[in-house]
């Protein structure tokens, strides 16, 4: 069953997978509590953002493009949510979910009628966005109810809702661009453009699919992470930006596009999570929490641009 | 078969421009089942276009296809293929991250109820199809780790997987041994017997001649031939193609003086790849370089032009020892090389066509550092009459000129300093019959000039044409030199075969 190029993509995303086992072992050892249930259900919740933002971000990759809005969309969701989950209730989910998209397309149109190159069309998406959510909520407020903390992420098991969606998106999205034609032509656009033109990929398809999925999946972080703190708050996303970008390179996926699979991703989330939670544990500023971030972020790609294919 | 049957595709007075440039001008013919059609024309006659017409990648502008009956208007190459109209591009589109097989069914991958590609059933029916075709290619291989000639086969398979009942065939030999090349046209013969309509383009004469049931000649974007096989010869072709007959492209040359003195002399030099070789080149002589595919003419142009340098042997220019460690040694003592593609070693594509003409030549003119720019472009304008490139605008970037105009661009450096020793590596590859022919009164012009040549080239026509003398190579060893009486085909390609001619006559060398 895999078989082809979705095994040599199966094996990008061995690293990841190695890092984890490594950084769980270390805190495994370090401290008992590591494996308990409470602490493995606290680390889903924990994840879960990360987890989704860097998928829409991987889909966006696999095509050759990048989103640099997705910190932006984040934000914009917590902010959609702390301000209309009051009146209408668990519509807002949906309403963000709407936002995220319309952002994605947003980009997407940038690059597909104007032209745009698609890294700058991202960064003028997160300005706009980010400018929004400015507007409609000044500074970090608003409520987002119990209700939704009880029935997301307030169960304590690990076996609750979050690892419930974070597994369920990515087996979806993981057989979607395994198995699937339009899946195999986003890779294929990404490895090569004028290939997979002359073949009856149709770019403007892709771009429309790729960034509306990851608006998609990045207001989805949003909804949780606002769900998380009870509130909304106009610029808790735009770390993710960086944050999803070296997931999706450190999970193996190439920035060039064309490359690297799903799983990978999950596991360099898992990783990177580890890594914050142990800054917070050894109580490291945040500033070099940051400046650390930015190095992962330059080892990844120095490691995984090594073994490309001859030709490119 | 009889043109009384009903043609598998009929084209009827298409025109195509892009901008002002007019490509095809009512171009009509008809293609009948099992037929296999050669489309022959110079670089820039309008034979890709047309093609990108039949397989739907580009729009004509106005005129009438019809496939199997029905009107014919395919919507992009996916449309056209499901119609049966498939192509193998000249510049081959396979994905280097996807497999051979994900190649070859790209966008058609079977599938199970779910709609999810069967992966494994996938490749095993590549498998069975790369045999069938007698390819030997794994289907697992990325795509990325293809040889040139392999992309191609991928590419034809990839054009015959669903058995179209038009296949298009752009240039598929260009990049193909001679063996690779034969298996080709014994392809062509099967699909042929099937039922297969066949359009394929090629420089290739002698392909031409013994592959194609009919032959359509493109001058200008217009038909001046379209004739079956009993009606056309190599030099019909030609003369529709260009206006004039074979003999003419290759210019009357005076034999080289018997006391030329030499110019490089090679006494069993050698490389890491390549064995020792002895040779000498005189004043005004054109030495020609014959041999199949990859037996050593790579590793010796890249030791002459000082990209890999001789490691061992005496290297004398003019009678004096000589060191050539780099390219630049290599320029600096008169040695010009011009190399097999231009696209990635003769030619910057994104530079203006007047400062590719003039990267090396106007070094001697700068004044304190700086290019006088007029005189660049006064330069420019005088190669271009000269070599009457087809180019409305110098302004423009190299990458627009069709190939054998690139080619003359790469010449035309040259020009302004005489080399000593211009080495040239298959300076015709992918050239029209045109630019060839002026290329070749370029060559005459400069060896009457005194400037050696060493002419490396797979086309036989070209080297009995031009060449003063002849080497084979085989396995990287000289297996024989032809006088220029003794030139034949024949007889070159036996010593390129690897027969050796006998000890006296190779100590003459």
């Amino acid at each position: 069953m895999l078989e082809g190029s979705l095994r040599a993509n199966l094996l990008l995303s061995l690293p990841a997978l190695a890092l984890v086992l490594v950084l769980a072992g270390i805190a495994a050892s370090v401290s008992p509590a590591f494996v308990t249930e409470n602490n493995l259900a606290n680390l889903t919740v924990r994840v879960l953002p990360l987890a989704l933002v860097a998928l829409g971000q991987a889909l966006v990759l696999f095509a050759g493009r990048i989103d640099l809005s997705v910190g932006s969309i984040m934000s914009l969701a917590t902010a959609v949510m702390a301000l209309t989950s009051d009146a209408i209730g668990s519509l807002a989910i949906p309403l963000a979910l709407s936002a995220g998209l319309l952002c994605g397309l947003f980009t997407a149109s940038g690059v597909i009628v104007l032209r745009i190159n698609p890294l700058v069309m991202g960064l003028a998406t997160a300005a706009i966005v980010k400018g929004a959510t400015l507007l409609i909520l000044p500074s970090p407020g608003g409520a987002v109810d119990y209700a939704f903390y009880a029935a997301f992420l307030g169960g304590g098991n690990v076996l609750g809702p979050p690892l419930l969606i974070v597994l369920g998106a990515y087996a979806l999205m993981f057989v979607f661009m395994g198995w699937t034609r339009f899946g195999r032509s986003i890779y294929a656009f990404g490895s090569d453009p004028r290939s997979a033109l002359a073949n009856g990929a149709v770019p403007a398809q892709i771009d429309l699919a790729v960034y509306g999925a990851s608006g998609v999946f990045a207001a989805l972080a949003g909804v949780f992470l606002s769900i998380r703190i009870l509130s909304g708050d106009p610029l808790i996303g735009e770390p993710y930006t960086l944050d999803a970008v070296s997931a999706a390179i450190l999970g193996g996926v190439a920035l060039k596009g064309g490359r690297g699979n799903l799983i990978g991703v999950l596991f360099a989330a898992i990783a990177l999570v580890l890594v914050n939670n142990a800054f917070n544990l050894l109580q490291l500023d945040t500033s070099y929490q940051a400046i650390a971030k930015g190095l992962i972020f330059i080892t990844a790609l120095v490691l995984f641009m090594r073994g490309r294919s001859v030709g490119d | 078969m009889t043109d009384a049957r009903a043609p598998v595709l009929s084209l009827e007075g298409i025109d195509k421009a892009f901008g002002f440039n007019v490509v095809l001008r009512g171009v009509g013919f008809d293609l009948f089942a099992g037929e296999v059609l050669a489309l022959v024309g110079e670089n820039g006659a309008g034979k890709s276009t047309l093609m990108n017409i039949v397989s739907g990648s580009v729009r004509r502008d106005s005129g009438r296809m019809v496939l199997s009956g029905a009107a014919f208007d395919p919507r992009g190459p996916t449309d056209a293929m499901a119609k049966g109209v498939a192509i193998a591009h000249q510049e081959t589109t396979i994905v280097p991250d996807l497999t051979v097989a994900e190649n070859v069914f790209f966008g058609r991958e079977p599938r199970n109820r779910l709609g999810l590609i069967r992966q494994g059933l996938m490749h095993r029916r590549c498998g069975t199809l790369m045999a069938d075709l007698g390819f030997d290619i794994a289907p697992r291989r990325a795509g990325g780790r293809l040889s040139a000639a392999e992309r191609h086969m991928v590419e034809i398979a990839r054009a015959v997987l669903h058995e179209p009942s038009v296949l298009v065939l752009d240039e598929p030999t260009a990049s193909l041994s001679a063996r690779a090349a034969d298996a080709l046209v014994d392809l062509m013969g099967r699909l042929k017997a099937r039922g297969t309509a066949i359009i394929f383009i090629s420089h290739r004469f002698g392909e031409v001649l013994e592959a194609a049931d009919r032959a359509v000649v493109l001058k200008d974007g217009a038909v001046t031939l379209d004739a079956r096989r009993d009606s056309f010869d190599r030099d019909r072709l030609v003369r529709a193609m260009v206006g004039r007959t074979l003999t003419n492209v290759f210019a009357e040359r005076p034999g080289v003086p018997s006391g030329a003195s030499p110019v490089l002399s090679l006494d069993r030099a050698s490389t890491r790849s390549l064995p020792p070789i002895s040779l000498t080149v005189r004043r005004g002589e054109i030495l020609g370089i014959a041999g199949l595919e990859g037996q050593g003419q790579t590793p010796l142009a890249e030791a002459l032009s000082g990209l890999r340098p001789f490691m061992s042997g005496k290297v004398e220019l003019e009678g004096r020892p000589a060191s050539i460690r780099s390219v630049a040694d290599a320029v600096a003592a008169g040695i010009a090389f011009i190399p097999d593609d231009r696209k990635t070693a003769g030619l910057a594509l994104d530079l203006p066509i007047y400062m590719n003409m003039s990267l090396f030549a106007i070094g001697e003119r700068s004044r304190f550092g700086f290019l006088p720019i007029a005189a660049e472009h006064a330069f420019a304008q005088s190669v271009r009459a000269r070599f009457s490139i087809r180019s409305t605008d110098l302004g423009q970037p190299a990458r627009q000129l069709s190939g054998g105009n690139q080619q003359k661009v790469v010449f035309a450096r040259w020009l302004a300093r005489l080399p000593k020793l211009l080495v040239l590596f298959e300076p015709t590859k992918g050239v029209d019959v045109r630019s060839k022919t002026e290329i070749y009164g370029l060559l005459g012009d400069l060896t009457a000039q005194g400037v050696a040549v060493i002419l490396i080239s797979s086309d036989l026509l070209e080297l009995i044409g031009l060449s003063d003398r002849i080497l084979t190579l085989y396995e990287g060893e000289v297996t024989a030199q032809i006088a220029r009486p003794d030139f034949s085909e024949e007889a070159i390609m036996r010593h390129a075969a690897g027969m050796r001619a006998d000890a006296r006559e190779v100590a003459r060398a």
